[in-house]
């Protein structure tokens, strides 16, 4: 196209390489502590009975390394790697970018130590306590600054979609842990939240809702919108679409925490008002669903050879899969059944294990040749057993949920003909045990499929410069 | 007398609808199509620029 104009961009890789790198490594501890806490269901000795390898301390740890550890792992990746890409210009500040390293790995570590003494702030998903409060914000504050230098600096007149998806994820992600993190800190370790009652609630679950809306949304469908195209080698379905998908999302995102509330004490026209805003979500979701899809249109062959693509698709599936049910459970009579189930659970898993690890999964295969300087992966079939033990495992996870979810729900809700209640808590937990197992097996196979990527990046990573030849594209 | 609050939301609503109406007319419009496809195709840009590098190292071997 523009063969004329070279420019010779001397990229920094350094800081996404490290990123790319701890992205494989936290999502196999994250995802091992998942298993096991699994199997602490299933098996309830697992704990060994020690307070640092209850449950209770284990779950937030579990989540915190999952979300924060190995997805915003991935999302520094990517978008330090996106917005050099298409902006043809070398990272803003690199010394900072660095800082954003090792500030966020001492974040991780961190969360690694407290979570399992017991110090918590009892906030789901922002569990930690102020004094990483703080480094966070600091960290985040650079990310912003690395982020837009870099877009101010840029040597291309527009702005990629990506980066705009990118640039929301990042401010919105900064108000929204600055604004639910607000508390008293009463000594080094412990501290109380400015807001209470129904305030705090709505609080909490703006910003609950909204880091699924924006970190787990907004931020990967930046990556999808670089690297689907990317490895598919065809430009969007429909960039007008993802404008318009990416002003609609966003207005519509931040609207829809009430949905976890629903039946509180919060006020029933905030309840009424969180539901329809979810379920306007799904248009704009299922835009970009489509939009990441039929990219591949008049190319499909492409699936049938590479793995890589292949995780990038199935990921975009299972995000119109999740969002088609999310919006269907935050209906209040919905909700009346699905609350508090396991079905929630299995909800939360298929975007995550789905539509989050399955795109940052396929973006790191795709990143790591290029990072390293190697024309593939190490291993095609190790990417395509990974991208089966992955799906299969997602597969059991979701039924799994699903099954046990709505069994816990209806029989919670069962009554007898004189209004005592049918069935005892225990009983409706007996009804769980056999999907708990399941779940712990596709848990399994999720991890498997982690190892032998770890595997495949450490053999491409270590092979000499150049050594691994791109596979000629079939026809 | 003032302005009830739910007649200023209502108002509000409004407008941010026909904007959003007008957003969607200006991101349709036949007008911006050369631009978008322009810019839908920045993700290959500099990867033209980066095969051209390689094809001449490769030719120098």
């Amino acid at each position: 196209m523009s063969q004329t104009k070279s420019l010779n961009v001397d990229y920094n890789y350094r800081v996404v390489r490290l990123f790319a790198l701890t992205t494989v490594f936290w999502g196999i501890i994250g995802m091992a502590v998942g298993v096991l806490i699994a199997a602490q269901l299933y098996w309830p000795a697992l704990n060994f009975d020690t307070p640092w390898l209850t449950y209770s301390r284990l779950r937030p740890l579990h989540t915190n390394a999952v979300i924060f550890a190995f997805g915003t792992s991935a999302l520094f990746a990517t978008s330090y790697y996106i917005v050099q890409r298409t902006c043809q210009v070398r990272l803003f500040a690199e010394k900072l970018a660095m800082f954003t390293f090792w500030g966020w790995q001492a974040v991780i570590v961190s969360a690694v130590i407290t979570l399992p003494m017991g110090l918590t702030s009892s906030k789901e998903y922002a569990e930690l306590e102020w004094p990483i409060d703080i480094l966070i914000t600091l960290v985040w504050v650079s990310y912003a600054i690395v982020f837009f230098g870099t877009l101010v600096k840029r040597k291309t007149s527009h702005i990629y979609v990506a980066n705009w998806f990118l640039g929301g994820f990042i401010l919105t992600v900064a108000a929204l842990h600055i604004v639910n993190s607000m508390a008293m800190p009463v000594s080094a370790f412990k501290s109380y939240s400015i807001y209470a009652g129904a305030v705090d609630a709505m609080i909490q679950w703006w910003y609950g809702h909204n880091a699924v809306g924006f970190l787990l949304t907004a931020g990967f469908l930046g990556m999808m919108y670089y690297f689907v195209p990317k490895q598919a080698g065809r430009p969007v379905y429909s960039y007008r679409l993802s404008i318009v998908h990416f002003w609609a999302l966003i207005a519509l995102y931040i609207w829809a925490g009430p949905h976890h509330l629903h039946y509180t004490a919060l006020p029933d026209w905030t309840q009424s008002l969180g539901m329809v805003m979810s379920v306007v979500l799904f248009v704009p979701s299922w835009g970009g669903m489509i939009n990441g899809i039929m990219t591949l249109s008049g190319a499909w062959h492409k699936l049938k050879t590479d793995p890589i693509l292949r995780f990038l698709i199935v990921s975009l599936s299972f995000y119109g899969m999740s969002t088609f049910e999310g919006p269907m459970m935050a209906i209040k009579s919905v909700n009346a059944l699905s609350h508090y189930t396991d079905w929630t659970i299995g909800h939360v898993h298929s975007g995550a294990l789905g539509w989050v690890a399955m795109i940052s999964i396929g973006a790191i295969y795709h990143l790591i040749p290029v990072l390293y300087n190697q024309g593939r992966m190490y291993s095609i079939s190790l990417i395509n057993t990974h991208f089966w033990l992955h799906t299969i495992g997602v597969v059991l996870y979701i039924v799994a949920m699903w099954i046990s979810g709505i069994t816990q729900g209806m029989m919670w809700r069962a009554v007898n003909t004189d209004g005592t209640l049918t069935y005892s808590f225990v009983q409706s937990l007996e009804a769980s045990m056999p999907f708990y197992l399941m779940r712990f097996i596709g848990g399994v196979f999720v991890v498997s499929g982690m190892l032998l990527m770890a595997y495949n990046v450490y053999k491409t990573v270590r092979a000499k410069d150049e050594s691994l030849q791109p596979v000629p594209a079939v026809a | 007398m003032p302005m009830e609050y739910a007649t200023i939301h209502s108002i509000f609503t409004v407008i941010l609808f026909v904007a959003f109406i007008a957003f969607v007319i200006w991101a349709y419009s036949k007008k911006r199509k050369t631009d978008f496809d322009q810019a839908a195709n920045l993700v290959f840009e500099d990867e033209q620029k980066a095969q051209q590098k390689n094809k001449q190292e490769s030719d120098h071997e």
